[in-house]
C-alpha cells in the first residue's frame, strides 16, 4: 500500500452498450443530434403486455466481445456490462492482457436495480415445469446483483477490491462514488458503473406495478418530463462502464484523464415520496459540491433524474433551485434520456458518459422530444447548445427513494 | 449397454451446451487428462453436464462425477455407473 498522500480519481476509460449506440462515441453521437429511439418492445413473450414502448438495445451481438461460455452462463444484463467493461478498458488502454501484471491493483464495482430476470425466468420455468434436476447449475450465479461485478473480474483477472451497489437506481452514481473511494485508499483502478436488461416477460411484469411507469403507445409522447404533458418514464435497457483510475498512475502510464470524478453526495427519502425527494435531493447536491469544493456558480451544466411525474419533476426543480440559487434558472439543464428511456441504475453512469463528452464537445445537448417547459429550469430543447463547460452535475433517484448527486469535472488536471 | 456409454463426442457436445465451452471431440480423446480447468469448464459447468446426464439416463450418478478433474476420469467414472445399471 502506498503511503503517499492519495489522488483524484479521474475518468480515463468509457464503454456504452444503449439503445442509441453501441459505443461511447456513436452513443454520443446520438445524444448530441437528440436522436429519438424508443419504439416498440419486440422481444418473446412481451407483446402482450401492456407495456409497449421501451428503449430496446438493437444490433447487439455478444459474441462479438464476449467468449461463448461467458454468455451461456450469464444473463443479458451481464452480456452488456461485460462488453461495456472491454469497450472501456479498450477506451482506457487497460485490459488487453488476459493476465493482468499487476492483479490486486484493478477492481470491479458494478450497479445493479434487478439482476439477470430472462435468465432466472428461463430456469424456474425449468423448475415448476420439469423439476429440481432441470435447473442449470449456472442459475446460482447469473441472475444474482453480483453477477456482472463477478464475470468482468474473472474474464479479466482483476483482484482488487470488488463490489456492488445494490442502492437503487442513484446506486448508478453511488458505485462511482465507491470506485473513486477505492482508488483514493489505494487501488490503481476500478472498472465500474452499471447495465441492465429489463425488456423481458418476467422483469416487465415486474415494473408494471410502478405508478412513475409510462405506458403511452406513442414514443415521442411517451416520455417527456417538465412538461406539462408529463405521463411518467419509460424504461430502457444498456448501460455504461467507465474506468475510474488514480491520477497519477493515468498520468505515469500516458492515459488521457478524460474527467474527475470530483465530489458526491446520497441520501434517502422514501419510495415514491417525491415531494419530499426535494430536500433529498438537495441535501445531496449540496454535499456534492461541498466534497467537490465547487461553488453553486461553477456549475455549467445539470443532468437532471427527469423522472417525467409532474410532482417528481417539480420537487427537482425546486431542489436544484434551492441549492443553486439564481444560478439555477441560468444553468443550461438537459435530460437526453428522453430519447432513449431511463435503464435503471445505467441512466445515471449514461448520463454521467454524456456530460463527460459534453464538457469535451463544449457542447450541451438537447433533450428529445421535451418543448413547452413548466417550471424555471433553462432545459436545452431541439438542438446542442455550445458552451464552455468545466464543471456537470448528475442527479438521480430511484423509485425506492434513493437519491444522489455527482459533481464531475472536465479531464486535463484542473485545479481543485 | 453400449448404446448408453458416454463417449468423447457427446462430452464434447454437452461442453458445449452446458458451459458453452467448444473443444474438438479428436483433442479431448487425444489428451483425455487435460484438466477441465484448462478446457474451461468450470465446476458449475461440470455440475450441469452431470445434471444432463441424470435427466437423459434417468439415473443418480455417483457423487464423485462432479468432481471429477479430467475428462478422462470422468467418462471412466460414468461409464462404470451407467454400466451398473
Amino acid at each position: 500500500m502506498s503511503t503517499q498522500r492519495p489522488g483524484r480519481a479521474v475518468v480515463t476509460g468509457i464503454g456504452v452498450i444503449a439503445p442509441n449506440g453501441l459505443r461511447a462515441d456513436a452513443y454520443w453521437k446520438s445524444v448530441r443530434e437528440g436522436l429519438g429511439v424508443l419504439g416498440r418492445i419486440s422481444r418473446e413473450g412481451c407483446e402482450d403486455l401492456p407495456l409497449k414502448v421501451a428503449g430496446q438495445v438493437e444490433g447487439f451481438d455478444a459474441s462479438d466481445l464476449i467468449d461463448e461460455r461467458f454468455l451461456v452462463q450469464t444473463d443479458r444484463f451481464t452480456h452488456y456490462a461485460m462488453a461495456a467493461a472491454a469497450l472501456a478498458l479498450d477506451d482506457a488502454g487497460l485490459g488487453h492482457d488476459d493476465d493482468p501484471e499487476e492483479p490486486f491493483s484493478i477492481g470491479v464495482v458494478t450497479a445493479a436495480g434487478s439482476g439477470g430476470g430472462e435468465f432466472g425466468q428461463r430456469e424456474l420455468q425449468k423448475l415448476w415445469g420439469q423439476g429440481s434436476k432441470f435447473v442449470g447449475p449456472y442459475q446460482s450465479i447469473a441472475w444474482f446483483y453480483a453477477a456482472s461485478t463477478g464475470q468482468i473480474s474473472i474474464r479479466h483477472g482483476f483482484k482488487g477490491p470488488c463490489g456492488v451497489v445494490a442502492s437503487d437506481e442513484a446506486g448508478g452514481l453511488d458505485s462511482l462514488a465507491h470506485a473513486a473511494r477505492a482508488v483514493r485508499r489505494g487501488t490503481g483502478a476500478v472498472v465500474v458503473g452499471a447495465a441492465e436488461a429489463p425488456l423481458a416477460p418476467y422483469s416487465m411484469v415486474c415494473q408494471l406495478g410502478y405508478p412513475e411507469l409510462s405506458t403511452v403507445e406513442d414514443p415521442d409522447r411517451a416520455y417527456r418530463p417538465f412538461t406539462a404533458k408529463a405521463c411518467g418514464f419509460v424504461p430502457a435497457e444498456g448501460g455504461a462502464m467507465l474506468v475510474v483510475e488514480d491520477e497519477a498512475r493515468a498520468l505515469d502510464r500516458g492515459a488521457t484523464v478524460r474527467a474527475t470524478i470530483a465530489g458526491h453526495g446520497a441520501t434517502f427519502t422514501g419510495a415514491s415520496r417525491w415531494k419530499e425527494s426535494r430536500e433529498g435531493l438537495a441535501r445531496a447536491i449540496r454535499v456534492a459540491l461541498d466534497e467537490a469544493g465547487c461553488a453553486p456558480e461553477e456549475i455549467d451544466v445539470v443532468f437532471p433524474d427527469a423522472l417525467g411525474v409532474p410532482e417528481a419533476d417539480r420537487a427537482e426543480a425546486l431542489a436544484i433551485a434551492d441549492v443553486l440559487g439564481a444560478h439555477a434558472t441560468r444553468v443550461p439543464v438537459t435530460a437526453p434520456k428522453t430519447g432513449y428511456g431511463r435503464a435503471y441504475c445505467g441512466a445515471p453512469v449514461l448520463d454521467v458518459t454524456a456530460a463527460v463528452f459534453a464538457m469535451e464537445h463544449g457542447l450541451v445537448p438537447p433533450t428529445p422530444n421535451v418543448f413547452d417547459i413548466d417550471c424555471d429550469l433553462d432545459v436545452v430543447m431541439s438542438r446542442a447548445r455550445p458552451a464552455e463547460l468545466r464543471t456537470a452535475l448528475v442527479l438521480s433517484r430511484g423509485l425506492m427513494g434513493s437519491n444522489a448527486a455527482l459533481v464531475v469535472r472536465r479531464g486535463g488536471g484542473l485545479a481543485r | 449397454m453400449i448404446t448408453t456409454e458416454l463417449t468423447f463426442g457427446e462430452l464434447a457436445t454437452l461442453m458445449k451446451q452446458s458451459a458453452g465451452v467448444t473443444v474438438d471431440p479428436s483433442q479431448l480423446e487425444d489428451a483425455p487428462e487435460t484438466p477441465f480447468s484448462g478446457l474451461g469448464v468450470d465446476s458449475l459447468g461440470l455440475l450441469g453436464i452431470v445434471g444432463e446426464l441424470e435427466n437423459r439416463h434417468g439415473v443418480a450418478l455417483p457423487t464423485d462425477a462432479e468432481r471429477c478433474k479430467t475428462p478422462a476420469e470422468f467418462i471412466a467414472l460414468v461409464n462404470n455407473a451407467l454400466a451398473g445399471v
